[in-house]
């Protein structure tokens, strides 16, 4: 242990907070070296010294004047003194409880404008029953619809704009093209 | 009253913080939350505006007769009484500490008077002055190294 150190430790030493390893520490230093010695007991009777100070007491005065301050401070206009009790509507403040009921409001006539109504009439395409090409198990289709279906393909190709069905249709390859062997 | 006494090292303006803390208090109580111990609470308030007091009497640079150091007073007779030798002389070495304590600090000063004075344990003052435990303990031991400093020839 060096000055430093022991220095630290003199206020834990007093205490009698130091473990047992360091106050042996301590106590090795303290009986090596006069001075150190001297330190801890000028200290130690400070200590005793502060504890035998006398209290201090108030004048006679002291509780009439705070009385007094107490009542001016009640009667004071711009500052009164206030008893808050505690305010909570469901365990939410005053504020937070107007908040809530706003959202809460607000929800509900959204909600309502966006139910749809029972009486109005529903507008809606009946959903599309027909093969869908590509599909594994196509389903039975009915004669007199796949008929009317067709009819309405052919007509929306005959009326389309797009030209390229027609050709893609119409496109044969015919003899242009040639199979050779590979000469590898 | 004790601490703020020797913390300000006035008796009229101990008092009147002492009463601006029973107000503070009063006015106040309804922030006071059942965590702590009562006490800290007071001792906190009162180290507080004791804190504040001395800021502002820096600031007008008043000095009071009554922060006069034992040297400076030439009012004060002695007296002529041969019993009253003790009391003389433990009034020189209050008054003496009393100085000590005075050129502390102020950080200091508050957890020297909460220990070695007010008798509270490290924890209540670590609570009381809001700093960690080690640094109260730290502060103590400085704080009691710098008194045996002033107060070395007091033996």
């Amino acid at each position: 242990m060096d000055r430093y150190q022991f220095e630290d430790a003199i206020s834990a030493y007093l205490d009698n907070e130091l473990p047992l390893s360091e106050r042996k520490a301590f106590e090795d230093f303290m009986n090596t070296n006069p001075d150190a010695k001297n330190l801890v007991d000028s200290i130690r009777t400070n200590m005793t010294s502060f504890k035998t100070l006398s209290p201090i007491k108030a004048s006679n005065g002291f509780m009439p004047n705070l009385h007094k301050k107490i009542e001016f401070e009640k009667n004071r206009p711009s500052k009164k003194i206030v008893n808050r009790p505690s305010k909570t509507l469901f365990g939410f403040t005053p504020l937070y409880a107007g908040i809530m009921t706003v959202l809460v409001v607000s929800f509900i006539t959204v909600g309502v404008n966006l139910w749809p109504e029972s009486n109005s009439p529903v507008n809606t395409l009946p959903a599309y029953t027909g093969n869908i090409s590509g599909s594994p198990n196509p389903a039975p289709r009915n004669p007199s619809i796949g008929t009317n279906q067709d009819a309405i393909l052919a007509a929306s190709e005959s009326d389309s704009a797009d030209t390229t069905i027609q050709k893609k249709k119409n496109f044969k390859l015919g003899n242009q093209v040639k199979f050779v062997k590979d000469q590898r | 009253m004790t601490f703020v006494y020797r913390f300000v090292n006035d008796m009229e303006q101990a008092e009147d913080i002492i009463q601006d803390t029973m107000l503070k208090l009063y006015t106040h109580k309804h922030y006071y939350r059942n965590i702590a111990k009562f006490s800290t609470w007071i001792y906190t308030i009162a180290g507080n505006l004791a804190k504040t007091e001395l800021r502002k009497r820096k600031n007008r640079k008043v000095t009071n007769i009554s922060q006069m150091g034992p040297e400076d007073r030439d009012y004060e007779l002695p007296s002529v009484a041969p019993e009253t030798d003790e009391v003389v002389q433990s009034e020189y070495i209050e008054k003496k500490i009393q100085a000590a304590i005075q050129n502390l600090p102020l950080h200091f000063r508050t957890v020297t008077i909460l220990r070695d004075i007010q008798e509270l344990s490290y924890e209540e003052i670590s609570k009381i002055v809001e700093v960690p435990l080690g640094t109260v303990k730290s502060r103590i031991n400085r704080a009691r190294l710098q008194l045996q400093k002033e107060l070395k020839d007091l033996k």
